[in-house]
């Protein structure tokens, strides 16, 4: 086994592979193509550096700005799901978001304040596909904080591919290829919501994804009710769900859907998940556990 | 029911694709990778500090500490920016009772049985005095 951990997008990155000690030099290059992927998504997609190209792009209206597909991809998988959720799911509350004190670089502690307009929605988003440019209608603010993260750990899973097996573990979401160093499926613990040193379940996967939205971990500097998970329009975090978990074949999935599934609330998060034929754990207030999908 | 996971898995691909398809990735990595990217090695380089620069370029470490030990990070700076924080050593062990005490984000990392758990996305706080640590080291005089 061979494991590095650097810090990206404001976690941990922790990538295991399988590889016999001899292989250790030549591994090691593969990984660090791997870390450098969260590196050009990072800088693609941040909210929180003035120079990323995602704030570079939306610094006027109006004006189409071609963008890279570090920046483009996940953010038209951003604006599928808004549609997909009515909006329930939307990547312009990144205001709300800066509004509530996540606004700090994690490294350089630089904060950042725009102005933003209150009535954007995700339909002041416009991506052009022939021309793969971005222009926004509006003045708002975009956290791709759903989707960033994900997409960065399927492209790192396919820089690791031809490993027999490896793990991308972003600070609890994770892919896991192939399998472990014992040559069975990678063995998975889905986090307590409440007592940190406990896990609720323990699952099997091999080459699929297993990510976890959850209120237990971020919550607002300046108010301690809300926490990184925002209902767009009415501005506040939902609280039907503690955690939710969703296990599919890409990380852009199960990191979308994860958070889609915890806005959406109960009803329509036990929808959602069943609809994607996908394996969810969804854990409610009361410790309450529904499992989805045989799981 | 109808199979609405297809048309996911359909966005996804392509989206994976899109990167590949355009060469953006395979090509601009070549030159980070000429450079061997191991930061194992003890010495800390003091890179050329040019004269408007707040911060040198090279490797610089920190530590952050907590009631047992130390946390140590290798940060790499380029040009000013902070190119790569690499958690870079953890030689402690810890009995039950200490590391109750300790930040879970450090445990996890720490434990030398490697458990995959999915959980809220935690954050670098943790490590936030090692970085800083390094980076002071790293300013110009």
């Amino acid at each position: 086994m061979m494991r590095k951990t650097k810090l990206f997008m404001d976690t941990v990155v922790d990538i295991q592979v399988v590889v016999a000690d001899r292989s250790k030099d030549m591994a090691a290059a593969t990984v660090e193509r791997a870390f450098e992927v969260f590196r050009k998504v990072e800088q693609a997609c941040s909210r929180f550096s003035r120079d990323s190209e995602l704030m570079l792009a939306t610094r006027q209206i109006r004006t189409a700005i071609e963008i890279s597909p570090f920046l483009f991809e996940p953010l038209r998988f951003a604006l599928e799901v808004a549609k997909w959720t009515n909006g329930m799911f939307d990547p312009t509350v990144g205001k709300t978001m800066e509004d509530h004190g996540f606004n700090q670089h994690y490294l350089t502690g630089e904060t950042l304040h725009h102005a933003a307009s209150d009535s954007a929605t995700y339909r002041d988003i416009v991506l052009d596909e022939e021309q793969r440019t971005l222009s926004i209608n509006k003045p708002l603010v975009i956290d791709l904080g759903a989707v960033a993260k994900g997409f960065a750990i399927d492209l790192a899973a396919h820089e690791l591919k031809d490993f027999a097996g490896f793990i991308v573990n972003a600070g609890g979401d994770l892919y896991a290829g192939g399998l472990d160093n014992s040559g069975k499926k990678w063995k998975v613990e889905i986090q307590h919501p409440l007592y940190k040193d406990q896990t609720v379940q323990k699952i099997e996967v091999s080459n699929e994804a297993v990510c976890t939205s959850g209120s237990y971990e971020r919550r607002s500097p300046l108010n301690t009710s809300f926490h990184h998970l925002v209902d767009p329009e009415h501005k506040h975090s939902p609280k039907e769900w503690t955690s939710c978990t969703v296990v599919a074949p890409y990380a852009l999935m199960a990191d979308a859907f994860s958070t889609a599934a915890f806005l959406l609330g109960k009803d329509r998060g036990l929808a959602l998940v069943e609809q994607m034929n996908l394996q969810g754990i969804l854990i409610d207030p009361n410790l309450q556990i529904y499992r989805i999908g045989g799981i | 029911m109808a199979k609405m996971d297809k048309k996911w898995i359909v966005l996804c691909s392509t989206a994976i694709g899109a990167i590949y398809a355009a060469g953006y990735f395979t090509t601009e990595t070549q030159a980070s990778l000429q450079q061997p990217a191991s930061y194992s090695q003890a010495s800390v380089k003091t890179g050329s500090s040019q004269s408007n620069s707040k911060y040198k370029d090279g490797t610089f470490y920190g530590t952050g500490s907590n009631r047992r030990g130390e946390i140590q990070v290798a940060v790499t700076m380029k040009g000013d920016k902070i190119t790569d924080v690499e958690i870079s050593d953890f030689a402690m062990h810890y009995s039950e009772q200490d590391v109750v005490h300790l930040p879970q984000e450090v445990v996890r990392i720490q434990s030398a049985q490697v458990k995959n758990v999915s959980g809220a996305t935690y954050s670098t706080q943790a490590f936030k005095d090692a970085v800083d640590q390094a980076l002071a080291q790293a300013l110009n005089a």
